[in-house]
């Protein structure tokens, strides 16, 4: 039996469209929840992320209890770079007990890209530990062997790095990702297919369902910003230079166009298993991007 | 080797405001070596802080200099004794280590820190020293290829990059290699990569319960004679 | 618990810094036959301090004035700038040193205080340089010389264009002053007549007169002189008659001397018959240089073997050689070649193959090879007691500055005689400095190109007899003496007990000089050092210094006394000023700033800017400075990186003046591009500025208060 709808979808078959929403930082969650209801019956899954780029916002964990209210399927984002074991088993359970079973893990964006470069890193794991530290609580124990009154069941990803400038090493890490029970993956943002074709060779091998990143980009001007200060994000000039040919006012337009043309070619030539479309700020537009790409529809 | 910085000269006033007479001690070792407190640098901040008591017209402090060999043992600090018997105040340019030593040794007389005391690192090429060791305790050094991802990964993570590094340089620090494409070559190299491909466990925080303490010597009751 | 204060444990930082001099003896010094402190006084020169270098140079030789025009410099062909390009121009550089220094002025003062009287046979570099030497020490002494007049071969061999006879007068001149009695055409044929006369000790230096005989059929032909009574004659004011066409046998200076005033009297055309190649001519390259440009032929593997004498002129038989075996001198032996015969017509032959002593027969001393006296090497003695002998009667034709030692040598011997003193080996020598240039240091050192002396044009110099060098300019000498890597000189590391080995020196060393041994130990190789003193500045544990210290104390003592006096002077604001000595005050870019020295702009001569420390600089403020700068020869230093470490340390004193509340530029650096930009303008706008910020910060002041 599945542990959650998303991973039912995962085996069904079908060709698989989760999206992001951002929390806010604030304690006003009126945009959040309207991004939630906008979107919980057009995709798959919503994933909330986890104090993005290190910048201190809402939590994922409560973003996530959102989505379940408005009767979504979340994924929760759990990075590493901010709870030791302790806070990130304690956060599995509350997020189990609250119906949250689908958790995304990462290491985490390094804390002097953020808000708050003063903080202390806490990375006491890794990406790839925090899925053993998942599989082994769902073993009944918590990591220090003690027994868990009530074990908690999880579908669980990671993300995986297609684009990187130097892929051997992001490789490995793949394999030990997978090796520790990744059961799906979320790319980085994917922008040139053939690096996708050349992984999805790769990974093909293994028995995991891959989503391939999709980011929106909104203009030439913040591709270079997340080029130079988000990352994991590699925009080839090509993408770039498409976009500053866009008018001014057409910019968005032209980044939603490409991010649809992405979608079309990845469904078209069944290149993965599903897409999971990035927006970064412009989560309103994710419908008009499904309906371009011909994926709209009632997904529950 | 320990790496560490002089403080500023407006938080060095700061410090000794209370102090008339104060004297700058340099350490002989590392600070010499990392250009933050030895004898040279101990004269650039007497004659620095004499500028500075001579611009604000009404300086009070009277300054004098020695540098011992190394701070962080008693026994250099013993000649320290005849040397303090006018002073108000110490502004060590040791290390933390230096600091605490003097503070230990000479339980009457305030002691003040000149330098913050940064790791342990090494010249990277003359005035620029790097991070080389956290003193972690458990040291995996053979399993990647000596290269320290505790220290050098920003992350310190233990199971290969994270997807922030880009042209082999760390999220981060764009002038910052990442050290784990330096691992992964390095093993490359050494036709060793089945190390990285290994999965290491959470680290064991256990070994350094704070503050730590090395003994090299065996425990022998004083009872068993020298026989 | 701890151990009680022990002084085995005491590490004394602050130990007090000994200026000893550690520096090695550099080649130029040691190849002197008068061990004459070269380094010290080009160094000098480079400094534009030119009577000290005088000074210098007399301490060490008693006829500098003469050195300075026929040395043959063994000190050049020492020189470790051979190995980088070409030798520094010692010798021409002396002779600037003696004629701006004002050697001509200096007064030589003589008292006795021996009874002994000390005869010298022979007035040549010798016999003078004893004279000097024992009058010096105190002694009465008498020069007695066969010839009409004094100075031996100086006046008798060596030509005037190359030794003005007023340089040798003057000489002479303070001989008689210090109180040397001179017996001119006073030949000397028996020492017991001497030793009746009441001199207690005799020195013979009658020099090599006789002139060696080829020994072929026909030299005794009219026509044909030696070369030696040829010179002499002409030295003497005789005029003889040469004909038109000359030939001169032989490749040594005396050769060359005879050809070239062969050309000064008028002859067209004159041969050099010499019978080996160019390479293998004993005569000083430049000299030969020199005659090939007054038009003087020289046949090369040519040797005389028959005259005859017929219608008034010679005709000269010769026959080819060719170069066989080395001989005895390392040399290879001519051999003649067969069937190569040949004749040619000349009016006079010149024979100058070589000279030896001709020691009268009542002097009874004992003789070796080559008709020369016999002594012992260390003493000058020879075998009759009281007896010294020294110069080419004993060595055989040898050179002014061995003559000179000689005479030196043999003063101070028989001071040991007369005063029945076991003869003491000379004070222990320094050490000397042992080992060439790595390939890899010299590739480091800036090459710069060696400035000659200007010369007169052929055209001009075969006229007359006049001196044929001229002497450098004051600019000149200053960038050639710059040129002198300071052999000897270097860093090295005073207190290895206090040094951290951080390596400091080992990074910032432009040379890539210092380096760590098997032990781990720093070692800064004393004959690689470039003594350019960043090491020195930069040591974080302060351990380094010169082997020759005196810049770091020079800098301190002349930072302290213009720091008083700039306070005394009570002129506000006042700025220091670091400056370069080397060549900038010679060559006047800051003669200008001196001459203008603005009031209150006061001057900090350094030996290279690149050894002010950063302590020093921010002492200067602490004092009063209202600004301060550092002007150095930068692009045009003789040595690599200075002006990227005196930025350094500028920076470094910028940073400290932000946290004191002064604006950072009030600590300038000046290095100009080139020699000739002008750095006088730039300083009148820093002093300007630096007075505009003094007045603004005396107004702030008042609006304070």
């Amino acid at each position: 039996m599945a542990n959650s709808l998303f991973e039912e979808k995962l085996y069904s078959g079908e060709f698989l469209v989760t999206t992001e929403v951002g929390p806010p930082k604030g304690a006003d969650i009126s945009e959040m929840v309207h991004h939630i209801d906008l979107l919980k019956d057009k995709v798959d899954a919503i994933n909330i992320t986890d104090h993005q780029s290190s910048v201190m916002r809402f939590p994922s964990l409560g973003g996530c209890l959102l989505v379940k209210e408005r009767g979504g399927e979340p994924i929760l984002q759990v990075t590493c770079r901010d709870r030791n074991r302790l806070a990130l088993q304690a956060d599995l359970l509350l997020a189990y007990s609250r119906g949250i079973n689908n958790v995304l893990c990462l290491t985490g964006d390094s804390v002097d890209v953020g808000d708050h470069k003063e903080a202390k890193p806490v990375f006491d794991s890794d990406s790839v530990q925090l899925l053993k530290i998942i599989r082994t609580m769902e073993s009944g124990t918590d990591i220090g062997g003690n027994e868990l009154k009530g074990t908690p069941k999880f579908c669980i990803g990671a993300s995986v790095h297609p684009e990187a400038d130097f892929i051997e090493p992001q490789l490995i890490k793949f394999d030990k990702k997978v090796a520790a029970g990744a059961q799906f993956f979320q790319t980085q943002g994917i922008f040139d297919l053939r690096s996708l074709r050349r992984f999805m060779q790769y990974a093909s091998q293994f028995d995991v369902k891959i989503l391939a990143g999709i980011i929106v980009l909104a203009s030439a001007g913040m591709a270079r910003y997340m080029n130079n200060n988000v990352p994991g994000i590699i925009v080839p000039q090509a993408t770039i230079d498409e976009l500053a040919s866009a008018e001014k006012d057409k910019r968005l337009q032209k980044g939603i166009e490409i991010a649809v043309g992405l979608i079309k070619t990845i469904k078209e030539e069944n290149l993965c298993h599903g897409v999971h479309i990035m927006a970064v700020g412009n989560e309103r537009i994710v419908p008009d991007i499904l309906e371009a790409a011909q994926l709209a529809g009632v997904r529950h | 080797m320990i790496v560490a910085e002089q403080k500023s000269l407006a938080e060095i006033r700061q410090m000794i405001t209370p102090y008339q007479r104060v004297l700058i001690l340099g350490c002989g070792t590392c600070m010499t070596v990392c250009n933050a407190g030895g004898e040279r640098e101990v004269s650039f901040l007497h004659n620095a802080l004499r500028l500075a008591e001579s611009r604000s017209g009404n300086g009070i402090h009277t300054f004098s200099e020695y540098t011992v060999k190394r701070q962080c043992d008693y026994e250099f600090l013993d000649s320290l004794v005849d040397k303090i018997g006018d002073v108000d105040a110490i502004l060590s340019l040791g290390c933390g280590i230096g600091v605490q030593a003097i503070a230990e040794r000479l339980p009457d007389l305030p002691v003040l820190p000149g330098v913050n005391t940064s790791f342990m690192g090494m010249a990277e090429e003359w005035g620029v020293w790097d991070e080389r060791c956290a003193a972690c305790g458990d040291c995996i050094l053979a399993e990647t290829g000596g290269i320290c991802p505790i220290t050098r990964c920003t992350k310190g993570i233990l199971n290969g990059p994270c997807a922030g590094t880009k042209n082999g340089k760390c999220e981060a620090n764009k002038d910052m290699d990442c050290a784990w494409i330096l691992i992964y070559k390095r093993l490359e190299r050494l036709g060793q990569l089945d190390k990285m491909r290994r999965y290491y466990p959470l680290r064991n925080f256990r070994t350094i319960p704070r503050p730590r303490r090395v003994a090299s010597k065996a425990s022998i009751d004083v009872g068993e004679g020298n026989g | 618990m701890h151990s009680p204060v022990s002084d085995a444990h005491n590490y004394r930082a602050n130990r007090t810094e000994k200026y000893l001099d550690h520096s090695l003896m550099p080649p130029c010094q040691a190849a002197c036959p008068l061990h004459m402190d070269v380094r010290g006084y080009v160094d000098l020169v480079a400094q534009g301090k030119i009577m000290e270098a005088l000074q210098s140079i007399r301490s060490g030789n008693p006829f500098p004035s003469i050195c300075a025009y026929v040395c043959t410099h063994p000190c050049e062909d020492a020189c470790r700038r051979c190995q980088v390009d070409k030798p520094v121009a010692i010798r021409a550089l002396k002779r600037f040193a003696v004629e701006f220094g004002g050697d001509r002025m200096v007064q030589a003062e003589a008292e006795t205080t021996q009874q002994e009287k000390v005869a010298i046979v022979g007035s040549g570099p010798a016999g003078m340089a004893c004279a000097y030497y024992l009058r010096k020490l105190g002694y009465p002494a008498t020069i007695f010389e066969a010839h009409s007049e004094m100075g031996g071969m100086l006046r008798v061999g060596i030509p005037q264009y190359r030794l003005p006879r007023q340089v040798l007068d003057t000489e002479v001149q303070r001989l008689t002053q210090m109180g040397v009695e001179i017996r001119l055409s006073t030949k000397v044929v028996s020492l017991d007549l001497l030793f009746d006369l009441g001199y207690k000790a005799i020195f013979i230096t009658i020099g090599a007169h006789q002139s060696l005989r080829m020994g072929i059929e026909g030299e005794e032909s009219p026509g044909v002189i030696d070369g030696a009574t040829f010179l002499r004659e002409v030295n003497l004011g005789l005029k003889p008659s040469l004909g038109e066409r000359v030939a001169v046998v032989g490749g040594g200076n005396v050769a060359i001397d005879a050809a070239r005033t062969a050309v000064r009297l008028g002859t067209k055309r004159v041969n050099i018959l010499y019978r080996r190649g160019r390479a293998e001519m004993p005569a000083d390259p430049e000299e030969v240089e020199q005659a090939l440009g007054e038009g003087i032929e020289i046949l090369f593997l040519v040797i005389p073997t028959r005259i005859k004498r017929g219608n008034g002129r010679l005709s000269v038989t010769c026959v080819r050689m060719e170069l066989g075996a080395p001989d005895a001198s390392s040399r290879r032996r001519p051999v003649p070649i067969k069937d190569s015969e040949f004749n040619e017509e000349f009016d006079t032959l010149i024979t100058a193959i070589g000279q030896a002593p001709q020691t009268p027969g009542g002097f009874d001393v004992r003789m070796g090879k080559g008709s020369t006296i016999q002594v012992d090497p260390t003493t000058l003695t020879t075998n009759r007691v009281g007896v010294f002998a020294g110069g080419d009667a004993v060595t055989g034709p040898a050179t002014v500055t061995e003559a000179l030692a000689a005479g030196r040598l043999a003063a101070s011997r028989i001071d040991d005689y007369l005063q029945h003193r076991y003869p003491v080996a000379g004070k222990a020598e320094r050490e000397k400095l042992v080992g060439d240039l790595l390939p890899e240091t010299i590739e480091m050192i800036r090459k710069i190109s060696r400035l000659e002396p200007p010369i007169l044009l052929p055209e001009a110099r075969v006229k007359d007899f006049e001196p044929v060098e001229l002497v450098y300019d004051w600019e000149t000498a200053t960038n050639e003496a710059r040129r002198c890597l300071r052999c000897g000189m270097g860093a090295e590391i005073l207190f290895q007990d206090k040094c951290a080995t951080c390596l400091t020196c080992l990074k910032v060393c432009p040379y890539h000089v210092p380096c760590l041994d098997a032990s781990g130990t720093i070692q800064i190789p004393a004959e690689q050092c470039q003594a350019c003193g960043i090491c020195v500045a930069e040591c974080p544990a302060k351990v380094i210094v010169l082997r020759k210290p005196y810049d770091r104390r020079s800098i301190n003592e002349e930072l302290d006394h213009i720091l008083k006096s700039a306070a005394e002077s009570k002129s506000k604001p006042f700025i220091v000023g670091f400056c370069c000595q080397y060549g900038l005050f010679g060559i006047g870019t800051l003669a200008n700033l001196w001459r203008g020295a603005k009031a209150g702009v006061w001057i900090v001569p350094v030996l290279c800017v690149a050894k002010v420390e950063a302590e020093q600089i921010l002492r200067a403020f602490e004092m009063g400075a209202e600004g301060v700068f550092i002007a150095g020869c930068g692009e045009q230093c003789s040595r690599e990186d200075t002006a990227f470490w005196v930025r350094q340390r500028v920076e470094k004193v910028r940073k400290v003046l932000a946290q004191v509340g002064f604006e950072t530029e009030r600590l300038q650096t000046f290095f100009p591009s080139t020699t000739n930009e002008d750095l006088a303008p730039e300083l009148d706008k820093f002093a300007e500025q630096i007075g505009r910020l003094y007045l603004a910060s005396a107004i702030m002041q008042e609006v304070k208060s």
